[in-house]
């Protein structure tokens, strides 16, 4: 601005930090209680709400300590290499990807995920960083072979995917085995009074090339029926504060953590199978853990005993 | 699980807004845009303390977001320069005071980076260094998030969106009229418009008959703009002079007395709006040229300019579809210079009658 260095002397003192200091500064204020005779409004609710939970005999809060547990851990992390150090300039996303809903019962609470992405990533990489439980779902009954159920996790059977953002559909098509599960919806839309749709290739996309809404639901589909809610809550600039290893990235900031169902017999561990038809189980469907089902179904050499029908379970909250 | 209440998710917060109006309130009336003088109010009423008493950390993380919004709001348009340098100060404050650890940063949204480089050219330019000086030290250091949107994305269902009150002491008064007063504009309507004339004698067959201006139309937008601006000086100043004079009763009495002049203030303004607009349709109609009465006029389009502002009914959504306007509806009532007690019944008729069970 073209002004002498007296004058920035002036200046620097008079804008300086002291100047906001309430407080002589031997006499820091306590900052967990509000002082009394509060003359801001602010303070004088605030007392009354510390009044108030003062009188009710609550325990701290757990959920308070793990809030923001995740962000904590990756805030300011720098890389050790240069290389991996996310460039000046960087755009950062922040996707909420919602677990798929359930109608049965109705919650306030909308059950998400947040990731953070940079706008260089690709929609693929976003993809892979999505892990939702109808992955791991194991198809058949495996009453007769409880030893080869993991080798037909539904994630290597059906690899095909794609987003929905702005009227364009991205598939993934990294794998031969891919299938275009798009198509079926574009012609549909043909048939009725839609505005047309495109496609384009999920790996091929960058989030620097999309046109986005922020607060906007978009889609993402995986096999072939199993669909999350997108919503793209902020975008801004990579800042100081950030984590700026690019390696880190996409970076999960929160989980909704799922209660998970225990197993009948023990209540100790997961569920892990799930029997109908079964003699032996209290109940019908009826969920155990690997241990007692084995116990209770099969015999020391591993024999099937009585009749049932076994199926491997993958409890919601498999990603805890 | 009963629904849990979250405290601040809404995106300004009553209290802290009364607060932070009162500050800036202070601020108003001192009519200095120096740093000292904001700091020494700051330092009066002890604003730091805004922080102190919240446990929790994501609380303190969410009242310091919020704490940021509400400066950042007062430091973009519509308020009066000497009040964005107040926000100003007050984001430097708050962000600088904050107990949360890492800093919580200010949002600045994509679409206000204009305004924000224009206030600052306008400081560079009146020399108010204190102004660029804080802003420079914030940006230096790293206080400032660039972002898509001015607050960030939170999902709670809004039971009744509640309409935010804009401090109406605030607001900066617009100056546009008095840039169309200075700017030459008039000098050239008129040499136009002689220039017209002449033209228009030279054309003998057309020469009497027809004219498209008024006579004395470039006398008149005079008139009214130098009405308008005197009444503008006359009751801006007339409330600082209201301002003025409770600087020497007390203070509980000074925030009652302000709050009532505000309330003052607040009436006054809703009818200056109105008159806004009224001045604002006056120019529209003399550059359509057309020949309407001045007086009558006036309180139907207080009217009118008040049904515009609500979105338009299904009725009018339909009309429009189907090819009839309601804007030609509108526009043929200003035409006929018709009296008052017909304009009336012409807009009961277009209204839908109220539904009686």
């Amino acid at each position: 601005m073209g002004i002498g260095a007296d004058t920035m002397a002036d200046l620097k003192s008079v804008c300086s930090l002291d100047s906001l200091r309430c407080h002589p500064v031997d006499q820091p204020p306590d900052t967990d209680f509000v002082p009394p005779d509060p003359t801001l409004r602010t303070l004088i609710q605030r007392k009354k709400k510390q009044d108030h939970r003062a009188s009710l005999k609550i325990c701290k809060n757990r959920h308070d300590l793990y809030a923001d547990e995740l962000e904590r851990l990756t805030v300011g992390r720098k890389p050790e290499e240069e290389a991996d150090m996310v460039p000046e300039g960087e755009v950062v996303l922040t996707i909420n990807v919602y677990y798929p809903a359930t109608f049965e019962k109705f919650t306030y609470v909308r059950p998400h995920v947040t990731l953070l992405m940079t706008g260089s990533h690709s929609l693929a990489e976003l993809r892979d960083a999505i892990c939702c439980v109808s992955d791991l779902q194991v198809c058949g009954e495996f009453s007769n072979t409880p030893d080869m159920a993991p080798d037909f996790i539904s994630k290597d059977h059906y690899k095909s995917a794609f987003f929905y953002f702005e009227g364009v559909f991205y598939n993934d098509m990294r794998y031969p085995e891919c299938q275009d599960i798009s198509i079926t919806t574009i012609e549909w839309a043909k048939t009725r009074n839609f505005p047309a749709y495109s496609q384009a290739k999920m790996e091929d996309t960058r989030f620097v090339d999309l046109k986005l809404k922020v607060g906007f639901p978009y889609l993402y589909c995986h096999q072939g029926d199993c669909e999350h809610l997108v919503i793209i809550t902020d975008i801004r600039l990579t800042h100081e504060n950030d984590c700026l290893d690019k390696k880190l990235y996409p970076l999960l900031t929160h989980k909704h953590r799922v209660t998970t169902q225990k197993c009948a017999v023990c209540h100790v561990y997961i569920g892990r199978w799930f029997t109908t038809d079964d003699q032996f189980a209290p109940s019908d469907p009826c969920l155990f853990c690997d241990k007692c089902f084995r116990m209770l179904h099969y015999d020391a050499e591993g024999n099937k005993l009585g009749e049932f029908l076994a199926y491997p379970y993958v409890d919601r909250g498999a990603f805890n | 699980m009963p629904r849990q209440r979250v405290i601040y998710s809404d995106v300004f917060y009553d209290p802290l807004t009364q607060d932070v109006e009162e500050l800036l309130a202070h601020f108003q009336q001192t009519d200095s845009v120096r740093y000292e003088e904001f700091s020494a109010i700051w330092r009066e009423m002890g604003f730091s303390d805004v922080f102190i008493g919240t446990t929790s950390r994501s609380e303190l993380k969410r009242f310091c977001r919020v704490a940021l919004a509400t400066a950042v709001k007062y430091f973009l348009p519509p308020y009066s320069y000497q009040i964005r340098v107040g926000g100003l100060y007050l984001m430097f404050g708050l962000y600088n005071t904050q107990l949360a650890v890492p800093p919580v940063q200010i949002r600045l949204a994509l679409r206000d980076w204009a305004q924000v480089q224009k206030f600052v050219k306008d400081s560079v330019d009146s020399g108010h260094q204190d102004v660029v000086y804080i802003y420079q030290k914030l940006v230096a250091s790293k206080a400032i998030h660039y972002t898509a949107m001015p607050h960030l994305l939170t999902f709670l269902k809004q039971r009744k969106r509640k309409k935010e009150a804009v401090c109406e002491g605030f607001i900066g008064r617009t100056v546009a009229v008095q840039e169309l007063y200075s700017a030459d504009i008039l000098e050239e309507g008129s040499n136009i418009q002689s220039q017209y004339e002449t033209l228009k004698e030279a054309t003998e067959e057309v020469g009497s008959k027809a004219s498209m201006t008024q006579r004395d139309f470039t006398a008149r937008l005079k008139d009214c703009m130098s009405e308008f601006l005197t009444w503008q000086q006359k009751t801006f100043s007339q409330h600082n002079k209201e301002s003025g004079d409770d600087e020497d009763e007390e203070e509980e009495e000074k925030s009652a007395e302000a709050s009532s002049s505000r309330a003052r203030l607040l009436s006054s303004i809703k009818q200056k709006s109105y008159s806004n607009f009224q001045e604002v349709s006056k120019a529209r109609r003399h550059r359509q040229q057309e020949t309407v009465e001045e007086s009558s006029s006036g309180a139907e389009q207080v009217q009118e300019t008040l049904q515009r502002r609500r979105p338009p009914s299904l009725r009018a959504r339909t009309w429009k579809s189907l090819g009839v306007t309601r804007e030609e509806c509108r526009h043929q009532s200003w035409l006929l210079s018709a009296p008052e007690q017909q304009r009336v019944a012409v807009r009961r008729t277009n209204q839908t009658p109220p539904f009686k069970p």
